[in-house]
């Protein structure tokens, strides 16, 4: 088989001719050199099977392998590679901020509103911010000096309030002081003995 | 004809198209990105095989290939096809790991595309002969795969790529330049050059075989 010389300029055209990427006009071209130049077909045979071979080959190839949890490692790779988590939770923020802001600044307002009684509540020492004390014992001790009669007051959360009095006046009865949960105001008195805060 | 008017739904799965898997990703979906790996994985790992011949370095490439996409799927613009940048990824992947070996070697790693296209009539039909219209039929040897991917190897890892994505994913010259980043001319020399030299090669094996063993073509 001779070598014609038009064949040469042919050559490269003939693996585009067996994909169909060749221009009409040029595949036209190359079908009727093929049709006179048995050295040309026998190459355009080759490269078909040629390009049939190596996909089979890679197709056997992948035959072989388990592709069953091949999804699992690629997202476990990915999962490993996120960045960590307060540096996900800062990103998240500042996005939020920037694009959000109004419907933060409202969210915040009403966790402030929602939060307020509680906050105010919390400042102030307990007993003094509240209705009334539930007064569960109240005792007197005689002991001390006539001058000074320290009263102890027990409350629910188990605090002690002392009062010191002066003994200028009998002290009220018991069952006057336990009247629902509070200090019965005390009788008018020039010094103050304490009462009801 | 009767006209079947019972039509069957098509399960939204195997409708979903890549762009709207990919959407779905961009979500946070993974079971879309799942879906997505599991369309290409095997592809994927052809090209890999392909260009790196070691089935390990192949599939670690090619869970890099994924892993890389997941990364960086918020720069994939929808303006070109997702498989198209899914094997740009793949195939610059795999030309690393190939001029990185190259590197260790000592050799050179860029691939003088000015060498001569050998047109010799030696082997002139061996593989369309051997093989006739049924390739499958022979290359059910395994020793046979194994020749090509030697074949493969002795490709420069640029005419390499452009072959592999045409046999394995069936790419148009014209997708071949886009995911390569290459003119269409530059396409079409390339995989003449690749297709003649694992030809040549394939050719001589074949004839060799053929001599030893004695087995016909189909």
């Amino acid at each position: 088989m001779g070598e014609n010389q038009a064949c040469q300029s042919f050559l490269p055209l003939l693996s585009a001719y067996i994909d169909t990427e060749l221009t009409p006009s040029q595949r036209t071209q190359v079908e009727r050199h093929l049709s006179a130049c048995p050295t040309c077909t026998l190459r355009a045979a080759d490269l078909r099977a040629e390009s049939a071979l190596v996909r089979v080959g890679l197709d056997i190839v992948a035959d072989e392998v388990d592709f069953k949890d091949f999804p699992q490692k690629v997202l476990a790779r990915v999962t490993l590679e996120r960045p960590p988590f307060w540096e996900r939770v800062s990103l998240w923020a500042s996005e939020t901020l920037a694009h959000e802001r109004r419907t933060v600044l409202a969210a915040a307002a009403v966790a402030l509103l929602a939060l307020s009684p509680w906050l105010w509540l919390e400042r102030a020492p307990e007993g003094y911010a509240q209705k009334r004390l539930e007064v569960q014992a109240v005792s007197v001790d005689p002991s001390q000096m006539p001058s000074v009669q320290p009263v102890v007051v027990k409350t629910e959360s188990g605090d002690a309030i002392i009062f010191l009095t002066e003994p200028a006046a009998a002290p009220p009865n018991q069952g006057e002081r336990e009247e629902e949960g509070g200090l019965a105001p005390a009788a008018p008195q020039d010094t103050p003995t304490g009462g009801e805060l | 004809m009767e006209k079947n008017n019972s039509c069957a739904k098509v399960p939204t799965v195997l409708a979903t198209d890549d762009l709207t898997l990919v959407k779905r990703i961009k979500t946070g979906d993974q079971r879309a990105f799942k879906l997505l790996v599991e369309r290409y994985q095997r592809k994927v790992f052809g090209v890999a095989m392909g260009m790196l011949k070691d089935k390990e370095e192949a599939m670690d490439v090619a869970q890099e290939a994924f892993v890389k996409v997941y990364k960086y799927l918020d720069y994939f613009k929808a303006d070109s096809s997702f498989s198209t940048w899914l094997y740009r990824i793949t195939t610059n992947l795999c030309i690393d790991v190939v001029r990185r070996r190259r590197a260790m070697r000592g050799e050179p790693v860029e691939f003088d595309e000015t060498l001569a296209l050998d047109t010799s009539e030696a082997h002139l039909g061996a593989l369309g002969s051997r093989l006739g219209t049924n390739p499958q039929k022979s290359a059910l040897r395994k020793e046979l795969a194994q020749k090509i991917q030697e074949a493969l190897e002795q490709v420069p890892e640029k005419h390499r790529a452009i072959l592999l994505l045409r046999e394995v994913e069936g790419m148009s010259y014209e997708d071949l330049s886009r995911t390569l980043g290459v003119p269409k001319g530059t396409v079409m020399s390339r995989l003449f050059h690749a297709r003649s030299k694992v030809q040549k090669i394939l050719s001589e094996y074949l004839e060799l075989d053929e001599k030893k063993v004695g087995v016909g073509s189909e």
